[in-house]
């Protein structure tokens, strides 16, 4: 069973080809993690997912359908996203920041009412928002607004959320505590993700915490590799595909395996 | 408590000023009324004892003053509240109903129907070429090619057509008869209800009241719409064909009013900064909360306008005067922040 489906997908923006040829599903409660080297086309891809681009050529389905064939509320009731950068405006408050991700489910004239405000609750009191929710949410921390705009995909109540670069400008702390945001989603409530990161050890630390998580590494707009971190995510590939000399080490820890990839001073390079 | 005492203190200002302000302005003026007897008059015309009232004080209040200060409440309410659907459509404070070009059309308007015609078609000729800039640079936005109406694009859309439009209405007063149709365009441009009559009023209410209801009813949208193209549709909405309502009410709304009242300044930008302060930014309050500050300020101006001087002084001075100063102090408390 799949959730999302990309088939042979094309795009470009004018003339040069963009994404190529790329096909991937998600499965439910799976985490699907994207990485690349800046500008390989992560986010254009998500941004096609999103029905932002209209496609050259290829399919997206969502369940059994094309995703061209939805409205827009009807893929907002199935996919949520969150942004890499939300750009803030006025001051809002986090509860009603998170209400929005109600409005898939109101009337174009209308508002959310009493039990759209019900599941915005819920979505704070999953992300521990409760002491902020009256606060204007311009006056937070980096971490607690990515905390919102993960309430607010979950007051969606999608099976698939989509993230750009989630832990890109969090503290180590932070950063953690949304990796481990996004496991008990996946574990409690059967949820989706799909991701992109620059951490290569994000995908490592999903499939060490034992969350079923699949990799898909970009390269130039095609999708080169997919599969388990541990077997796709090889020094071979990696030193190929960013031209930086790195580690990979497997231990094991409380009776876990466990790996991570680090990047090393290429003696080479200072040899020749 | 705490919560009675907001409530008690937003039905104040928000239900009982307006009224407040409505009856000073059909009390005051050349001939002072009475707020009590202005109460009784209001009160026999809608019970139909209207031959009960001294002729004269029937028609000051009913015929005179009751249309005027309907205007003012209504043109006060309609720039409001486009105004505050523009600055979260462009996702920015410092938007303003003219921003699309529909102040300069309508000026444009005015000026070429006084050069012909007179006074006759002034409201018609305003309302219309007001929404012609509007499309003009709707148009304008849609060139560059995106998926969806680019803010930007729109912004600059909206720069050049009133560019055009001013070119434009810089000709018509080049070309205008110095002695009598130029100060006449002058004076429109410059803004004031006093030209206003019962017939214009009615027909420039339509497009107004469509704009107000049309606004209320997508408030929520408005909140969506203020968190960019991207994040809007992946929360479930079809954000060109949002925009375009948005727009189309705003416009009617703000072509409405500036087609009576000519071209007032300062209310669309500054009174739901007034309302953001009173009621927070979720746009299901503000709206509703801009339509009444709104009104309340115009009245206000308005007033003034008329009973300052012996003659009247046109609206766009007063409300700049008014509106300026207070602008300032709105910069200074919020320090610039935020203000993208």
């Amino acid at each position: 069973m799949t959730l999302l489906s990309i088939d042979n997908l094309n795009f470009s923006y004018g003339t040069e080809h963009t994404l190529r040829g790329i096909s991937l599903k998600v499965a439910p409660g799976e985490i699907y993690c994207l990485l690349g080297p800046n500008g390989c086309g992560k986010t254009t891809l998500i941004d096609c997912v999103l029905g932002q681009h209209p496609l050259k050529s290829g399919d997206i389905s969502l369940g059994s359908r094309s995703i061209h064939t939805l409205k827009p509320a009807e893929v907002a009731s199935q996919i949520a996203f969150v942004p890499q950068l939300h750009a803030k405006t006025f001051p809002y408050s986090v509860f009603e920041i998170v209400l929005m991700g109600r409005t898939f489910a109101t009337g174009t004239f209308s508002s959310p009412d009493r039990r759209d405000r019900e599941i915005a609750r819920e979505a704070i009191a999953m992300t521990g928002l409760e002491a902020i929710s009256q606060k204007p949410y311009t006056q937070i921390s980096g971490g607690e607004l990515q905390l919102v705009m993960i309430a607010r995909a979950l007051a969606q109540k999608a099976k698939l959320i989509i993230m750009d670069e989630p832990t890109s400008h969090l503290d180590f702390k932070n950063e953690n505590e949304i990796l481990n945001l996004i496991c008990a989603l996946t574990r409690t409530e059967g949820l989706s993700f799909m991701l992109t990161t620059h951490d290569l050890n994000h995908p490592l630390y999903f499939e060490n915490s034992g969350m079923p998580v699949r990799v898909g590494i970009m390269e130039q707009g095609q999708l080169i590799a997919q599969g388990k971190p541990s077997k796709v995510l090889t020094s071979d590939t990696i030193e190929r595909l960013y031209h930086t000399r790195v580690v990979t080490h497997t231990g094991v820890m409380d009776g876990l395996p466990f790996s991570y990839i680090m990047a090393v001073p290429d003696k080479r390079r200072d040899a020749n | 408590m705490k919560l009675t005492l907001k409530l008690i203190l937003r039905l104040l200002i928000f239900v009982v000023l307006p009224i407040l302000m409505a009856v000073i302005s059909m009390s005051t003026g050349r001939f002072e009324i009475p707020a009590g007897t202005v109460f009784e008059i209001l009160f026999r015309a809608a019970t139909g004892q209207s031959a009960l009232v001294v002729k004269d004080l029937y028609t000051i209040v009913m015929e005179i003053r009751l249309p005027r200060t309907f205007l003012a409440m209504a043109t006060g309410s309609a720039l409001a509240v486009s105004g505050a659907a523009y600055q979260a459509l462009f996702r920015n404070p410092l938007a303003s109903p003219g921003i699309l070009g529909v102040s300069s059309g309508a000026g444009f308007g005015a000026a070429i129907s006084i050069l012909l015609f007179g006074t006759l078609w002034t409201p018609v000729f305003a309302f219309v070429f007001g929404i012609v800039a509007v499309g003009a640079s709707y148009l304008v936005g849609r060139v560059y090619k995106s998926s969806s109406t680019s803010t930007i694009m729109l912004v600059l859309g909206g720069t050049v057509i009133s560019s055009i439009f001013s070119a434009l209405l810089q000709l018509v007063k080049y070309v205008a008869d110095p002695l009598n149709k130029l100060p006449a365009i002058t004076f429109w441009l410059m803004g004031s209800l006093s030209a206003a009559r019962s017939q214009d009023i009615l027909m420039s209410s339509i497009p107004m009241g469509l704009g107000l209801v049309g606004l209320l009813l997508l408030s929520f949208r408005l909140n969506i719409i203020s968190m960019g193209d991207r994040e809007a549709r992946s929360l479930g909405i079809n954000v060109k064909v949002v925009k375009f309502f948005l727009i189309g009410f705003a416009t009617l709304a703000t072509a409405g009013a500036v087609s009576v009242s000519g071209v007032v300044g300062w209310i669309g930008l500054v009174i739901p900064h007034v309302g953001r302060m009173l009621v927070g930014n979720d746009n299901r309050k503000l709206i509703p909360a801009s339509i009444s500050l709104g009104a309340s300020f115009m009245l206000l101006v308005d007033t003034l306008c008329r009973t300052l001087t012996g003659a009247e002084i046109p609206l766009g001075i007063v409300t700049a005067l008014v509106g300026g100063p207070f602008f300032i102090y709105l910069l200074k408390r919020t320090k610039g922040e935020n203000w993208a």
